[in-house]
């Protein structure tokens, strides 16, 4: 699985620090805390201008002054529970009134339709259900959320059912948290819903089973001199396993699609029947121990993987037949975790510079070096395919070899891994001309197994924390703006913190083709984004201002705005991969972080609104 | 309607502080209101200079056509408006500032009112928007229903409501807190007469408890039956602020009553009433009808634009 950014351990994320470049980085903490200083003085900078066309200078900040002494010293202090109650009651009954429910009848509907088109016989069956119904969840959920936050406080202010509101010692604050609080229940129970609906989708989809002919099977004797059967399943959904079935009557069958089978004997003589259980191994919760990667180039020595020309620079590769290799050092190992042996598993990108038999892995080696006596094991040899999730358990015995350059047998955990419990993983690339392309995330040791249902309930936790932020988004927005335009900008916030990423690369100059203008020119006149823009001196000047203007307000939205992009977890439900609490617990505290944002700045907005204006 | 006497308030309602200026309720102090367009143009002025105080206790009423700043005042002195210049104060505080919303009750002039709730859960809203604990918010909610005699239909959808009945569920969310200053917008508006009379008399009522009350209407006779004191605006401006029955005296001008005159002697009677040995029953200022001073005013107006009011006592 791609994992483009780093998942830090929560106090590093939190706290400032100096990455590996030597870069000071800020943290979460010290971060938001500079963005809401600035957003405070900017914000009063505005309204203290705002306030001077209307009331002069003096006035206009007596004004701005008391609004904000309002709000800290009488209307935060005696906000009411019960105020706030009521109006999150009140949006819960609008909502139901509004039969928001039929929302769930739609994706009931959709997932319906969908079991005609997913196919279970493709390669990866749990990935394509699992991104199908989340996917459908989030965008089906975010729309309602956008919907229903963004059009109920304007309605009020047309309808004018706010003057009963506003006429009750009822605080902005409460009505603004209230609403929120409210659509966000309602969501959160058709969100519970969907969840619901949607594991029983993907494990009824996924779930099958094949049948043993036994005329089909055929009598091995094993190396301890025990009879074996070896054969293979039927064919159902588009596929079928080869099985081994031990002496014992036991057996399982080979790996296909992502998933095995175990396969048993009932019964004896003429009743006896072989059954075969349900898939195994499709749905997974990996926890993975990651580590870190060093580079060494074809001379052995620490330095750059090699780009083999593609754009996405995610993956560095290094060259077959040569002493380039991949380091991963894991650190603190512990053996009571692994008794037996290290799980280890990787998916390396392979680069193919002659294809002469393409479906043949390409073959590596796997080092393990200790790195403080620097003690090296043999080389164990494994191949590689693309998009092939490789499994290499390392046995507790292994060979090393001795500085004299001979064999002696060593134990994984005494003689390899360290006091301190680091490894490190060499991992080269033995076919001369061929090519591995390796990124930190690739190569792991997995660790205990997590439970997938509560895997998938996290995923769903993503959505519902960003179902949470457009929420408040929309009411934010709804306190000054009326329902379509809230809805229009709520959906902007959205696309540009799906976009973040895209938007800095654009705005740090890393895209060809200039920005938005010039963007926009090029496709019209159809000038590709490797010639100049060449329309004139004029153009060409006022172009590249203008675009610099626009892209100074998308890196300032796309800075504040949420990544809704980090928020998506599919992927690792998808992948089978656990999504650690660490990170959970960080998409949660930067969402109470814009709730909190979002409540104040939608409490002033409300509070020096004219509603009868 | 038969409202509920005063029960048991929450504690907000416990103590009320004495307005600033002993015992007015409502001051304005040159309240000027101008609406603007979005680029900050002027568009109307709608309220010039107000200077006007409620005092507690009486019915007091805003009079004036429509577009004369009534309705104006009225949002501004529930903050649903701010004043372009000039200050608006409610039991002593700002109008802007929300916690003067504890001791006041607000009827509409429609009934804005969430259309998807009963009546039961529109008043329990109202409650808790003012703090009530649940007892309490039960024991107003059913005495205010059965007073606005909606008992019948307290469990219906408002939206399932005729314009009468809207009005009256819309009284009792006014008085769900048991207001000591309770504004009427157009109160009578869409209530047939016996509602109409109802309503009156619950303002009377309201009076009597020791409430004030601060009403616009365009209604006329309605007006002049509950009114104390009004002020009438006129294209923004205070054109007259007095007590009714002051207004509507005519002063220049003496009303003599009397009985057993022949039709002859009735031809004397202005020059020679003890000559004839009529019996003298009465003999005072007629008054005219507040919908004659209106007009008159209003024609004034017209015709000399900028006169402003002085208070008759």
């Amino acid at each position: 699985m791609v994992l483009e950014r780093e998942i830090l351990p929560f106090l590093v994320w939190l706290l400032p620090r100096v990455d590996s470049d030597g870069v000071l980085q800020l943290g979460a903490l010290l971060l938001v805390l500079l963005i809401a200083a600035a957003l405070l003085v900017a914000s009063l900078f505005i309204a203290y201008l705002r306030m001077i066309i209307v009331q002069g200078p003096g006035e206009g900040f007596y004004a701005v002054a008391k609004s904000v002494a309002t709000a800290v010293t009488k209307d935060f202090p005696n906000t009411s529970w019960r105020r706030i109650g009521a109006m999150t009651k009140l949006a819960i009954l609008e909502s139901l009134r509004r039969r928001v429910l039929i929302v769930f009848f739609v994706f009931a509907l959709l997932l319906l339709f969908a079991g005609w088109f997913l196919d279970p016989a493709s390669d990866h069956p749990a990935r394509l259900y699992i991104s199908f119904v989340l996917t459908s969840t989030e965008r089906l959920m975010l729309a309602m959320a956008i919907l229903l936050s963004t059009f109920s406080l304007p309605n009020d202010i047309k309808n004018r059912t706010i003057y009963t509101v506003m006429t009750k010692p009822v605080r902005a604050s409460e009505v603004v948290l209230g609403r929120a609080l409210g659509f966000c229940a309602v969501n959160s129970v058709l969100l519970l819903l969907m969840g619901v609906i949607s594991y029983g989708f993907v494990v009824r989809g996924l779930s099958h089973t094949h049948t043993i002919d036994p005329d089909e099977l055929e009598m091995l004797v094993d190396a301890e001199g025990g009879q074996v059967l070896s054969g293979r399943t039927s064919f159902d959904v588009g596929h079928r396993h080869d099985l081994t079935l031990g002496p014992d009557g036991i057996g399982r069958t080979g790996r296909r699609m992502d998933h095995e089978h175990q396969v048993w004997v009932e019964g004896e003589g003429e009743n006896r029947r072989y059954r075969v259980g349900p898939p195994e191994g499709a749905l997974v919760a990996r926890v993975p121990i990651y580590g870190s990667l060093q580079f060494m180039d074809r001379t052995g020595r620490p330095g750059e993987g090699i780009s083999v020309g593609k754009e996405w620079t995610y993956r560095q590769y290094i060259e077959g037949g040569s002493l380039a290799s991949g380091v991963w050092t894991f650190r603190g190992l512990d053996q009571r975790q692994f008794p037996d042996y290290i799980p280890l598993e990787m998916n390396l990108s392979v680069f193919r510079t002659y294809k002469a038999d393409i479906v043949s892995p390409v073959a590596g080696t796997i080092t393990l070096k200790n790195p403080t006596t620097g003690l090296t094991s043999e080389a164990l040899p494994f191949g590689a395919q693309e998009f092939v999730v490789y499994t290499h358990p390392i046995p507790r015995a292994l060979k090393a070899v001795t500085a004299e350059g001979t064999l002696i047998d060593v134990d994984l955990f005494e003689d390899l891994v360290d006091q301190q419990g680091d490894l490190e993983v060499w991992i080269g690339c033995s076919d001369a001309a061929q090519y591995f392309g390796m990124a930190q995330p690739d190569v792991y040791i997995r660790g205990q197994e997590g439970s997938f249902a509560w895997n998938f309930a996290k995923a769903y936790l993503g959505i519902w924390l960003q179902m949470i932020i457009i929420t408040f988004f929309g009411v934010m927005f709804s306190t000054f703006l009326t329902g379509a335009v809230a809805m229009f900008a709520t959906a902007i916030v959205y696309t540009v913190g799906l976009f973040r990423e895209f938007i800095l690369k654009l705005v740090g100059g890393e895209l060809d083709g200039g920005g938005p203008l010039e963007a926009l020119l090029r496709i019209v006149f159809q000038k590709n984004v490797q010639i100049d823009l060449d329309m004139g001196p004029v153009i060409d000047r006022a172009v590249p201002v203008f675009d610099q203007l626009l892209l100074f307000f998308l890196w300032v939205a796309a800075i504040v705005f949420p990544d809704f992009s980090e928020f998506n977890t599919s992927r690792f439900v998808a992948y089978g991969f656990n999504i650690s609490g660490n990170m959970l617990l960080q998409h949660f505290l930067v969402t109470v972080a814009f709730v909190i944002g979002l409540s104040i700045y939608g409490y002033f907005f409300l509070k020096t609104r004219e509603i009868a204006a | 309607m038969e409202m509920p006497a005063t029960s048991e308030m929450a504690s907000t309602q416990d103590a009320p502080s004495e307005a600033s200026g002993g015992d007015v309720i409502i001051q304005t102090q040159n309240l000027t209101k101008v609406y603007r367009d979005f680029w900050g143009r002027q568009k109307v002025r709608a309220l010039k200079a107000l200077d006007l105080e409620v005092r507690r206790g009486e019915i007091f009423g805003l009079l004036g056509p429509n577009g004369s700043g009534k309705t104006t005042t009225m949002k501004l002195l529930l903050g649903l408006l701010f004043p372009t210049s000039g200050q608006a104060l409610v039991f002593g505080k700002d109008a802007t500032d929300v916690s003067k919303n504890e001791r006041i009750g607000y009827l509409p002039e429609e009934s804005y009112l969430y259309r998807f709730l009963n009546a039961e859960e529109t008043l329990d809203f109202y409650g808790r928007l003012f703090d009530m604990p649940a007892a309490l918010r039960r024991q107003r909610i059913d005495e205010l229903i059965e007073s606005v005699n909606l008992g019948w239909a307290r469990r219906r959808q408002l939206k399932e409501y005729s314009k009468g009945m809207a009005r009256r569920i819309g009284l009792a969310q006014a008085l769900i807190n048991d207001p000591d200053l309770i504004m009427l917008d157009e109160p009578t508006t869409g209530l047939d007469p016996i509602g109409t009379r109802e309503m009156k008399d619950l303002i009377l009522r309201l009076r009597d408890q020791g409430k004030t009350v601060l009403m616009c209407s365009h209604l006329l006779a309605d007006v002049q039956d509950v009114c104390d004191r009004i002020a009438i605006l006129y294209q923004g401006e205070l054109k007259e602020l007095g007590r009714v029955d002051r207004l509507l005296t005519v002063q220049d001008v003496t009303q003599i009553q009397a009985r057993g005159l022949s039709l002859e002697a009735q031809d004397e009677i202005k020059t020679v009433i003890q000559r004839h040995q009529g019996t003298l029953m009465s003999m005072n200022n007629p008054t005219s009808t507040l919908e004659e001073l209106f007009l008159n005013i209003v024609r004034d107006s017209e015709a000399r634009p900028g006169r402003r009011a002085q208070e008759k006592q």
